[in-house]
């Protein structure tokens, strides 16, 4: 056996063992954030931009949503063929999250770039964190012509009387459905109304086919995401501004209906998987799908896809929106931020907008975008894509319960997992996400606002 | 004047003085010591420390500020209902993962250590996935498991049998890890357990077999005895490891369904970069820290006993 190796200390080594610990907690003293302190979000600073010169080079850290890099690359490279300034394009996770992880690691270093990927679920939390700069005198400055983005994409962003973020890869849940399998169930060549049209045809494809009829996604930023479709169809939703409103008799019978159209009737099937890879498989009839997923579903399904709006509940009609837009952070000098702000307002410009959007399936985020000759000619190759830009006109604001409070979605996609997946009591699902959301809200959000 | 005695001489101050380490070799321990333990100290020790203050805080990773909110992380944590799900899955993952490890690794190093046609061949073949990155083994498995279009599915389907829900079962998710965990990791056992073997004196088992031992009993008086030294350098190391498992957790399932394959290590980094709670985050690293350090401990005060021969 051997003895503790603390129990023959001498005076020396004891010393030397104070001195390493010590040493250690001296240098764990240095960076790290300020105890104590007020912080919250940062303010917009009177800087006089006129007098700022650009900086020459800036870095941009993107995700490349819809397999974008060479997209992205060849607005870079318009860009400093016109103003002289480069753009280093990092990638800097395979998806949102990666992204958002990194930048929020990074923070208080000097690895932080000079525009980030600031998606649905994470700008709130840089805001909070004091990341991101208020954008609107930015914006002024440049001339940014932000009453041209879509209202409801750039009203995302605002917070406190100010946008922290403009939209770039925006999108939307979106129904796909395939038209052979529609046809030989004698169903209309058109999405159904409404979830209880949806019902009625669903034992139609049941009985001329073997396959599940709708195939539903799982996950985090996914799951709470398409159930706000079912959600604020019921007349039901996540939160009232930050009141957690999961315990109504509306968000009851949302989640009521969903476990009715997997366990009852069995004309949807939870994923494995990618419910896209099973759609574009034949495995299943129709299913929920992000906009940005457009142009994949269309390249890799060996049959014709057909698109619609959400089925609208009892309630009316209901689509949140999605996808990231751009931000600029706070502790970069006002050189580097007007050289970001320049890159922004060159990148989300019209004719850029429709040039990123006709290429990757992403909305277009500006009205002008919308009818102009690019998208046009996107209309009349890919008919499918303007049903996409048709639904974004019915589109609202997320709840801030599942986007602004840190683990908000992720609670609600473990409720909705327990109420998918394990034919969990609804009621009892949402109370323990409602209760740990409110506490999160408490303990992050609440002393940082 | 007579010799003085050690202990005498020990208490000589001039002696003493002569004792002394001299600066240069100071200076030598310095120069080859002080890189190393800079970056001990810079990149284990800094951390350890700094996470034992993070997680007395209630901080948003990114935040440049944070509040002193004394033990209410670990108040928390241990509250939480989630927690008791959480140590469930860990206690299960490593026991089987820690247990399975050793008694397949030490079955296929008594396969290995025979002399047979082909042995060197099958050595490579089972060590390899050892050295393959994790993400890579998680990705490649997550086709073999898949319901619809997997391996083992068509495997399943072939004699009748449907597939279990692997990805979304957390009854079914947590052994599809703990296979993919062994596949990757049992190489690294049997390495070790037929160095060993090999190393075992021939001259005890020929002892033993003149005395009347047969091959069983040659194995359990003789052979796995003398593995005793290196079951318990494995029992540490494959704990350690297995406690830390996050890559193909990550590939696989990233925790779910339903959390059933969130373990300690998972739980900490979702919390400190997913939600972005990095004080919680780090008061679930402490108290895995202190759970490492007392099994560790454990292990070296009972278990060392019996191994030493």
């Amino acid at each position: 056996m051997t003895a503790s190796p603390f129990a023959n200390l001498n005076r020396r080594q004891l010393l030397q063992l104070a001195a390493l610990v010590g040493g250690s907690a001296a240098l764990a003293a240095c960076g790290g954030p300020a105890v104590g302190q007020a912080g919250g979000a940062a303010t917009e600073t009177a800087t006089d931009w006129a007098s700022v010169t650009p900086a020459k080079e800036i870095t941009w850290w993107s995700n490349h949503p819809g397999t974008s890099k060479d997209i992205e690359s060849e607005i870079i490279k318009r860009f400093t063929a016109e103003s002289g300034i480069k753009v280093n394009l990092v990638t800097a996770g395979a998806n949102y999250d990666e992204v958002a992880q990194k930048f929020q690691a990074a923070s208080g270093s000097s690895n932080v770039p000079d525009l980030v990927i600031a998606s649905d679920v994470w700008w709130f939390r840089y805001m909070i964190n004091g990341q991101i700069l208020p954008l609107d005198q930015l914006a002024k400055h440049l001339e940014f012509d932000t009453e041209d983005f879509n209202s409801t994409l750039y009203g995302d962003y605002e917070f406190s009387a100010s946008h922290w973020a403009v939209p770039y890869a925006r999108s939307t849940p979106l129904f796909y459905y395939n038209k052979a399998v529609w046809e030989k169930a004698g169903l209309p060549d058109r999405a159904p109304k409404t979830w209880a049209e949806f019902d009625e045809w669903a034992p139609k494809i049941q009985a001329t086919t073997e396959i599940t009829p709708l195939g539903l996604g799982k996950g985090t930023s996914w799951s709470a995401w398409w159930f706000c479709n079912m959600l604020w169809g019921a007349g039901g939703a996540y939160s009232k501004d930050w009141a957690m409103t999961l315990d109504t008799p509306e968000a009851l019978e949302a989640a009521k209906y969903l476990q009715t159209i997997i366990y009852d009737n069995k004309s949807a099937a939870v994923t494995a998987k990618d419910q896209v890879a099973d759609f574009g498989a034949g495995l299943t009839g129709c299913t929920i799908a992000s906009t940005g997923s457009l142009s994949g579903i269309l390249a890799s399904s060996k049959f014709d896809v057909g698109t619609g709006f959400l089925p609208e509940g009892a309630k009316g009609p209901a689509c949140p929106t999605g996808g990231t837009g751009l931000a600029i952070p706070a502790d970069k000098t006002p050189e580097q931020q007007l050289a970001a702000g320049m890159f922004l307002k060159f990148l989300t410009n019209a004719e850029n907008t429709a040039y990123f959007s006709s290429n990757t399936g992403y909305m277009p985020v500006r009205t002008s975008a919308l009818e102009g000759e690019t998208m046009k000619a996107v209309y009349a190759k890919t008919p499918q894509f303007r049903t996409a830009v048709d639904q974004l006109a019915g589109t609202r604001v997320q709840d801030w319960g599942r986007v602004f409070v840190p683990n908000g979605d992720k609670d609600l996609t473990t409720a909705l997992e327990k109420i998918m997946l394990q034919k969990g009591d609804p009621a009892e699902a949402f109370a323990t996400a409602a209760t740990s959301i409110t506490k999160s809200y408490e303990e992050n959000v609440l002393p940082y606002l | 004047m007579p010799r003085p005695t050690p202990g005498e001489q020990d208490q000589n101050p001039v002696v003493q003085r002569k004792r002394r380490t001299p600066w240069k070799s100071w200076l030598l321990f310095l120069l080859f010591a002080g890189p190393n333990v800079a970056l001990l100290v810079i990149f284990t020790y800094k951390p350890l420390v700094q996470s034992l203050q993070y997680s007395l805080l209630q901080w948003n990773i990114g935040s440049a500020t944070a509040r002193f909110i004394g033990l209410d992380n670990y108040v928390n944590w241990f509250t939480d209902p989630a927690t008791a799900n959480v140590v469930r899955v860990t206690v299960i993952f490593t026991l089987v993962t820690v247990v399975g490890g050793m008694v397949l690794g030490l079955s296929l190093a008594l396969l290995l250590n025979r002399k047979l046609r082909g042995t060197g061949m099958a050595r490579t073949v089972v060590v390899a996935p050892y050295v393959l990155s994790g993400v890579a083994v998680g990705l490649l498995w997550l086709f073999v498991f898949d319901p619809n279009f997997g391996v083992l599915g068509a495997v399943l389907k072939s004699v009748g049998l449907g597939s279990p829900d692997w990805y979304n079962d957390p009854a079914w998710a947590l052994p599809m890890i703990i296979v993919v965990y062994l596949w990757k990791n049992v190489g690294y056992v049997a390495l070790i357990y037929l160095a060993a073997l090999q190393a075992v004196p021939k001259d005890l088992i020929e002892a033993a077999t003149l005395d009347g031992a047969g091959p069983f009993a040659n194995f359990r008086n003789v052979v796995l005895p003398l593995l005793g030294p290196t079951t318990f350098f494995l029992s540490v190391t494959t704990l350690l490891s297995s406690l830390q498992s996050f890559d193909i957790i990550q590939a696989m399932t990233k925790g779910g369904p339903l959390e059933g394959t969130t373990t300690m290590m998972y739980q900490i980094y979702q919390e400190g970069f997913a939600t972005g709670r990095a004080g919680y985050s780090s008061a679930i690293a402490t108290v895995l820290f202190f759970v490492l350090l007392v099994v560790t401990a454990v292990q070296m005060l009972f278990i060392q006993k019996k191994v030493h021969y």
